[in-house]
């Protein structure tokens, strides 16, 4: 039986805004076409993404981000620091055997990430609430936990509650489809202070012999290639990189929703 | 869940009052589906909506959601109460989990929704 193609779109690097809207053109093209679609993307600098409804005071407030670039998301969840990790957006229909509780796609493209990271030593798994978490309104996401973010032990560590989060996503519930935004961080990012780094892929592994980056650069391709495959089994479908970027022939489309997210009333909407 | 109500596909429920005005609100299935609510936006009174439309929107700790107005009309009360208790969409999604007040333009748009034994089917299928 020949498997049903999950589109991937591999897209280079674009600003906050075009990001945004592109991902809601994405939400749009997985109802068309009835299943997962995945969008792996870049940022054109170090850009920090707000969760729809955190207070813009806060991160005016993080002198850590203070000059970068904002944009604000459609979808939930802390602020994310982009320019150090892979991110995503995948989309499904409502009605999609995924689409119907939130956790479904969360747990979903987390676990199958976590069997990743596994084959290359690191040992990462869902988190599950323990009296050790820090505060859930955290202002990044990569300070906060909640059921079903990846979390990592150190190499060489036993798994420890204290396991630093290295992925996590959130969703915007859209009437027909839903969209999740996620990130997996490759590494700390050294564009922001200390208070606002945490540990990636890059230093969990530091130490370790045999790590999978050669150059302190993590083959991101190939960990993308495997995260899809197995994300795809359960439903039958194979990953597809797709020739053109998502934005060819979508640029006037991208562009109409992208002023909404470099309206100054969206950014500051709290 | 009481008889009187009616349901859209996007998990709200509408119920027609006797001073012609219609209360809605979000199931306890969608409710429990979204797990953990943080925060909660609200339309403001006097804004006319289609069917269709967003009224609002609710976040949990994994996701936004937006409400979506049952049939069109005005809006003419909000539970301002709600965004400070969250819980109580919760604990009584059909009663002081309202969410809003609207004055259909046609009341017979309501027959469009779906009764409790639709709605029962859909979120079981």
């Amino acid at each position: 039986m020949t498997a049903a193609t999950l589109p991937v779109w591999w897209d280079s690097a674009a600003d906050g805004p075009v990001n945004m809207a592109a991902d809601e053109l994405l939400a749009d093209e997985a109802e068309r076409r009835g299943g997962l679609v995945v969008r792996i993307y870049d940022w054109t600098t170090t850009t920090v993404s707000l969760g729809a409804f955190q207070p813009l005071a806060e991160a005016e407030a993080c002198r850590s981000i203070a000059g970068l670039p904002l944009v604000r998301r459609p979808s939930g969840g802390g602020a994310i620091i982009h320019g150090s990790d892979l991110t995503y957006a995948a989309a499904v229909p409502k009605a999609h055997p995924w689409g119907g509780s939130p956790q479904a796609l969360y747990d979903a493209l987390h676990r199958s990430m976590a069997t990743v990271l596994g084959e290359m030593g690191v040992e990462a798994r869902l988190h599950a609430p323990s009296a050790a978490d820090p505060p859930a309104d955290a202002f990044l996401c990569f300070a906060r936990r909640s059921p079903g973010d990846l979390v990592a032990s150190p190499a060489g560590q036993a798994p420890s509650p204290n396991d630093p989060k290295i992925m996590g996503s959130a969703q915007r519930r859209l009437g027909t489809a839903v969209l999740q935004h996620g990130s997996l961080l490759l590494s700390a990012n050294r564009s922001v202070g200390p208070a606002a780094r945490h540990d990636g892929l890059a230093e969990l592994v530091s130490g370790d012999p045999t790590p999978l980056p050669e150059s302190g650069c993590w083959d991101t391709r190939a960990i993308v290639d495997r995260w899809l495959e197995l994300a795809g089994e359960p439903l039958g479908m194979a990953g597809e990189f797709q020739p053109e970027p998502f934005q060819s022939g979508r640029e006037a489309a991208i562009e109409l929703r992208a002023a909404r997210f470099r309206d100054p009333r969206w950014t500051g909407r709290r | 869940m009481a008889a009187d109500l009616k349901f859209a596909k996007t998990h709200e429920w509408i119920r027609p009052e006797a001073d012609g005005l219609a209360t809605v609100g979000v199931s306890a299935y969608a409710v429990e589906a979204l797990t953990d609510l943080v925060f909660m936006q609200l339309p403001p009174v006097g804004k006319k909506v289609k069917a269709g439309e967003s009224i609002g929107e609710i976040e949990s700790v994994k996701a936004v959601s937006d409400l979506y107005a049952p049939v069109s009309g005005e809006i003419v009360e909000v539970n301002t109460a709600l965004p400070g208790r969250l819980e109580t969409l919760g604990q009584d999604p059909y009663g002081a989990g309202w969410i809003v007040r609207i004055r259909p333009d046609a009341p017979a748009e309501m027959e469009n929704l779906m009764d409790q034994s639709a709605y029962e089917a859909l979120v079981k299928s």
